[in-house]
């Protein structure tokens, strides 16, 4: 396909020094926005796309790639740090790494954080450098049918495994489902539950619907907790030996199958566009809590599970330009964002992309793997900053949260409506967070929503309305009995198991 | 009254030439926005930020690109027919959608195709049907016989156009189509390489697979041939009355001060046929840059909507 001479050319290209600070700035700059609450590296990306204009092809795309994975790492920062999650698919790991700080081990679980999402990027990234070409052929025989079974099996999953209650996941579910249908049908157009409101034409905007319910309620909550006094937002003990800061080899190493899990699900989430992230990384979680031996140690600061979900969200970048390569499709919105900067800098992405650009993709490819190394030392250089930063006092901490939440939204969805929609959203989100419903499942929910309905109509069309059609695709219906198993084996089998308990610790006390 | 008469010429002569000198001096007092009526990262997205880079670099002023996707463009057009006509707020669409709309359901809709005062288009699609290179049909009557002998052929579209003009060949020939709809030409390519599709549209994205010899063509949507392709006949050679022929165009609220919509049309105009952008057109969907001007915009959009209804009532909507 291409010559090895072609290739070494391309990295060549990429390890020059200017490259590697274009890309090192480009992490730094990626991984703060994460951090901050309310900016995404979507939008970051879509404000410097014009700025690198100027820039050769080569560092301007090593700079936004820059900015892509170093925010994926940034956002898991304020989800650990302050139950915050900085971006929609670190909310998984706020579910372990929360915990892990209220625990005094804010440190440790950054790190874990930190090598789990970079193991997991690389490792995607090794994929589609090797193998890009076999797994494009997987990925064209993913059509409509077989994405609508994988998102029903995402569903099954998520809220059968997040949360108490497979009932309350259901509502969760179907609940973001039905706030997906706001705005316009994707099939003709027909404008639906607008009540006047022009914005509402393409929907909620989805960063306001994120960071409302998942972002802003938690301050909110944390503001209204608050009593007056000047309590930092997190103490870390000073005495703390260094066994409580780092993490060991060994206890990396502990994690490798959990980690390998989380990338694999990771790339095969990644291969199929429009899955995402955020579903990418509750799958892991959701697969890692159900083979451990003490599921119940998870939720309640267990290392694993911010392995497991830094490991799957970072890996479907890397997997995630397979499809974009090769056939030009985004897997999300920031890959969307990326295939107008490569056709802006004259990468067309396509079949003929490693024949007539071998050179410029070899020099892509370099770039992601100089982008991960930035990620490693400047992630080990950023936590210690990051984490001083909210030994501030939570008064300080969370209005300006709450501000840079509101900027953030104001710019990304370009006027006051989306901040009046974060703001509902976010009062949404307490209601659900004080009744138990999980407000995740919702956002996953309402990010595949317009995916779902959109696969649905296609998948009665191929199917032309008779269901014993799906016989002609087998991997759909694999996927569709593995959603209804899971629904029993996480939901039906364990409620079951309760009554008979409750029955039998009825029936032998008699006497009672 | 020599003088008098002088003074009148003065006054007539400043009154012409004002205008004149004030087009030469319409700067905007703050940074314009460019809003695009569908996603980041579409061709349309590509296009809109394109021209605004070019547009900041050769006159100076700020321009700022926003996506607000959703209908085809309708949910911007909603919101920009009440921006303030300023010059400061511009919106890019591509026509048909706009114009489907309009027929459609132009009632229920903020505006008509007069609400606005169009500046320019920048490129027109290059539509067309295309199938995988081993296709056992190589033109749209062949396609219509598959069809018939295999119960139905499931075809590929992402615009209300290529969804009309499908119907209208159900209706008239009976063809039996299947409609399928997905959301990008890129899409459609993945469903026809894998097997999903007997046939699709292609807006541009189809072009590197005829290349490349995965796909073929079976008819091109255009009035006239397009030139990658000389060889394939048009749906209206093959015996079909229909064409689509979607424009990227340039919107502004209306009622711009003729100061302003000329600068800012000129300003387009500089944009949209530089080098840059004729290389970026010809990288994202292989044609040329086109830009009609505001008049030549005006007429696409207000004549448009009396073909779109015809195509309409021949799909039997």
């Amino acid at each position: 396909m291409v010559d090895l001479a072609t290739i070494l050319a391309g990295l060549g290209d990429a390890f020059t020094l200017s490259n590697i600070l274009f890309v090192l700035a480009g992490v730094v700059l990626g991984q703060f926005v994460g951090a901050m609450p309310g900016s995404s590296q979507e939008m970051t990306i879509a404000i410097a796309i014009p700025f690198t204009l100027v820039f050769t092809p080569l560092s301007a795309i090593g700079f936004l790639i820059g900015v892509n994975k170093g925010g994926l790492v940034g956002g898991a920062i304020p989800a650990i740090l302050i139950n915050m999650p900085g971006t929609p698919d670190a909310s998984a790991t706020a579910l372990d790494g929360y915990p892990m700080t209220q625990k005094g081990k804010p440190i440790k679980a950054l790190k874990m954080a930190l090598y789990s999402s970079v193991t997991g990027d690389t490792f995607s990234d090794l994929v589609l450098i090797t193998v890009a070409a076999p797994l494009a052929v997987v990925a064209l025989k993913m059509g409509p049918v077989e994405i609508f079974a994988l998102i029903i099996m995402a569903f099954a999953l998520i809220s059968g495994l997040i949360g108490g209650s497979v009932t309350k996941g259901i509502i969760a579910t179907v609940f973001g489902l039905l706030i997906s249908t706001v705005g316009l049908d994707p099939e003709h157009s027909t404008p639906r539950f607008l009540f006047g409101f022009p914005d509402l034409y393409s929907g909620f905007p989805i960063s306001s619907v994120a960071i409302g319910s998942l972002a802003v309620s938690v301050i909110i909550a944390r503001l209204a907790n608050m009593s007056g006094g000047m309590r930092p937002a997190l103490h870390i003990p000073r005495d703390q030996t260094a066994d409580q800061k780092r993490v060991s080899l060994a206890e990396y190493l502990a994690c490798r199958f959990v980690l390998l899990r989380g990338a694999l699900i990771g790339v095969g989430i990644g291969i199929v566009p429009g899955i995402g992230s955020t579903a990418a990384a509750f799958m892991s979680y959701a697969s890692t809590k159900q083979a451990a031996k003490d599921p119940e140690s998870f939720g309640k600061g267990d290392i694993r599970g911010i392995a497991a979900t830094e490991s799957a969200n970072s890996a479907v970048g890397g997997a995630s330009l397979i499809p974009l390569l090769t056939l030009g499709i985004p897997g999300s919105v920031s890959a969307a964002l990326l295939i107008g900067a490569f056709l802006i800098h004259g990468l067309q992405p396509g079949p003929l992309l490693f024949e007539q650009q071998g050179r410029l993709v070899y020099g892509l490819f370099g770039a992601m793997i100089i982008a991960n190394a930035c990620n490693l030392v400047f992630g080990l250089v950023g936590l210690r900053l990051w984490s001083r930063l909210i030994t501030a006092p939570e008064s300080i901490v969370f209005a300006s949260g709450l501000v840079l939440c509101i900027v953030g939204v104001y710019l990304s969805t370009g006027g006051i409506f989306g901040v009046y929609v974060m703001l509902i959203f976010a009062a949404l989100g307490m209601a659900m967070n004080a009744l138990n419903y999980p407000v995740v499942i919702f956002v996953i929910a309402y990010f595949l929503g317009p995916r779902f309905e959109l696969s649905l109509g296609q998948t009665a069309t191929i199917l032309r309305g008779d269901v014993t059609n799906l016989t002609n695709h087998p991997v759909a219906i694999v996927l569709l009995l593995m959603s209804a198993f899971s629904v029993f084996w996480l939901g039906i089998r364990p409620a079951l198991k309760a009554n008979k308990r409750k029955v039998s610790a009825n029936s032998s006390d008699p006497l009672d | 009254m020599k003088i008098i008469n002088t003074l009148k010429a003065a006054v007539c002569a400043a009154a012409v030439a004002l205008p004149g000198a004030a087009l030469a001096d319409w700067q905007p007092d703050g940074p314009i926005t460019l809003q695009v009526g569908f996603g980041a990262g579409g061709s349309t997205d590509t296009l809109a930020r394109a021209v605004a880079a070019e547009m900041e670099e050769n006159t100076g002023w700020d321009v700022v690109v926003e996506n607000k996707p959703g209908g085809g463009g309708i949910a911007m057009f909603s919101q920009l027919v009440n921006a303030r006509p300023d010059g400061l707020t511009m919106g890019m669409g591509v026509t048909i959608p706009t114009l489907i709309n309009l027929a459609e359901r132009g009632e229920t809709l903020p505006f008509k195709a007069d609400s606005f005062d169009y500046l320019a288009t920048v490129a027109v699609a290059p539509l067309a049907v295309v199938a995988p290179a081993d296709a056992p049909y190589d033109n749209i009557a062949e396609l219509i016989a598959y069809s018939k002998e295999n119960g139905g052929a499931l075809v590929g579209f992402d615009g209300g156009e290529m969804r009309l003009m499908m119907q209208a060949i159900n209706n008239t020939e009976g063809a039996g189509f299947e409609l399928v709809n997905y959301q990008s030409g890129a899409e459609i390519i993945q469903g026809l390489l894998g097997g999903q599709l007997q046939a699709g549209w292609g807006a541009g994205a189809h072009i590197q697979y005829i290349e490349s010899d995965d796909l073929k063509m079976l008819a091109v949507a255009t009035q006239t041939r397009q030139a990658y392709a000389p060889d394939t006949t048009s749906f209206i050679e093959q015996g079909f009355p229909y064409s689509a022929e979607p424009y990227f165009y340039i919107a502004a609220p209306k009622g711009l001060d003729p100061e302003a919509r000329d600068a800012l049309a000129s300003a387009l105009d500089a944009a949209i046929t530089s080098d840059a952008l004729t290389e970026l057109v010809g990288n994202v969907m292989q044609t040329t840059p086109t830009n009609l001007g505001a008049d030549g915009t005006e007429a696409k959009l207000v004549n448009g909507l009396s073909e779109i209804t015809s195509l309409i009532e021949a799909a039997g909507n």
